[in-house]
């Protein structure tokens, strides 16, 4: 449970895929939600939802055409007004170039996963649990 | 299940001392705080205080029996949590092929 892990065959080199991840508008052409996020190491900002909902993040690393690296803030504003918690967790996107195109690979685990006592990456709830 | 719990648990699973108090009491079975103490090799207060902190939670119950007080797992949160991260997953399996379609719009428009 301390790891989400999902990957997509894209049918173009990362040269092609990178501007969905490297701009704001490119991310809110598919993410779900409006992106308003200054897309450089340590830069901010919030994903806006069609309900209105909102969640900030920090942009962690930047690497073009083959990563983009953010952590989520451990908390929501909902549709209704409201500022709820959730947990921080980081999203880590990598491009491979492979044959017929694009391997893009989505982690997203809490952050403190990466803190002392942690699991492996890619460990799972009972690894967590016995670390 | 509410945002605020998922929290909650994963806030109190990020303490490695209580993840060992979980794993030994998934092994045990309903144990004392004492019992606890002397497994994993800290003081009882100590114990006392990660158990607190597991119930508030809701990922540990106590049941008293007699003059002592057990403390047992509460599988539904841990579930719980298994089922956020599930939800979590979902959300990018749509992302994925939503950025899918919108590099193969681009490219043909290119």
């Amino acid at each position: 449970m301390d790891v989400v892990e999902r990957e997509i065959l894209i049918a173009a080199p990362p040269g092609l895929v990178w501007p969905a991840l490297a701009h704001a508008d490119g991310l809110s052409a598919w993410f779900g939600a409006d992106a308003r996020v200054d897309l450089q190491p340590g830069g901010r900002g919030v994903f806006r939802w069609p309900d209105g909902a909102e969640r900030p993040v920090v942009v962690e690393d930047v690497e073009p055409a083959r990563r983009l690296a953010f952590r989520w803030l451990p908390f929501q504003r909902t549709a209704g007004g409201d500022v709820v918690a959730l947990p921080s967790t980081r999203v880590l996107i990598t491009l491979d170039e492979v044959p017929g195109g694009t391997r893009v690979r989505v982690v997203e685990q809490p952050a403190f996963s990466l803190g002392a006592g942690a699991p492996r990456a890619g460990g799972r709830a009972s690894a967590m649990i016995a670390s | 299940m509410k945002p605020d719990r998922a929290d909650a648990i994963f806030s109190a699973l990020a303490d490695p001392t209580r993840r060992q108090v979980i794993r030994a009491l998934s092994q045990h079975g309903p144990s004392s705080a004492t019992a606890l103490a002397a497994d994993l090799a800290v003081t009882r207060q100590a114990v006392a205080k990660h158990l607190s902190a597991l119930a508030e939670a809701g990922l540990v119950t106590a049941t008293r029996r007699g003059r002592e007080k057990l403390f047992q797992i509460s599988p539904r949160p841990l579930t719980d949590a298994v089922s956020w991260m599930a939800e979590l997953g979902a959300r990018w399996d749509e992302r994925l092929a939503a950025l899918r379609d919108h590099v193969a719009a681009s490219t043909r428009r290119g």
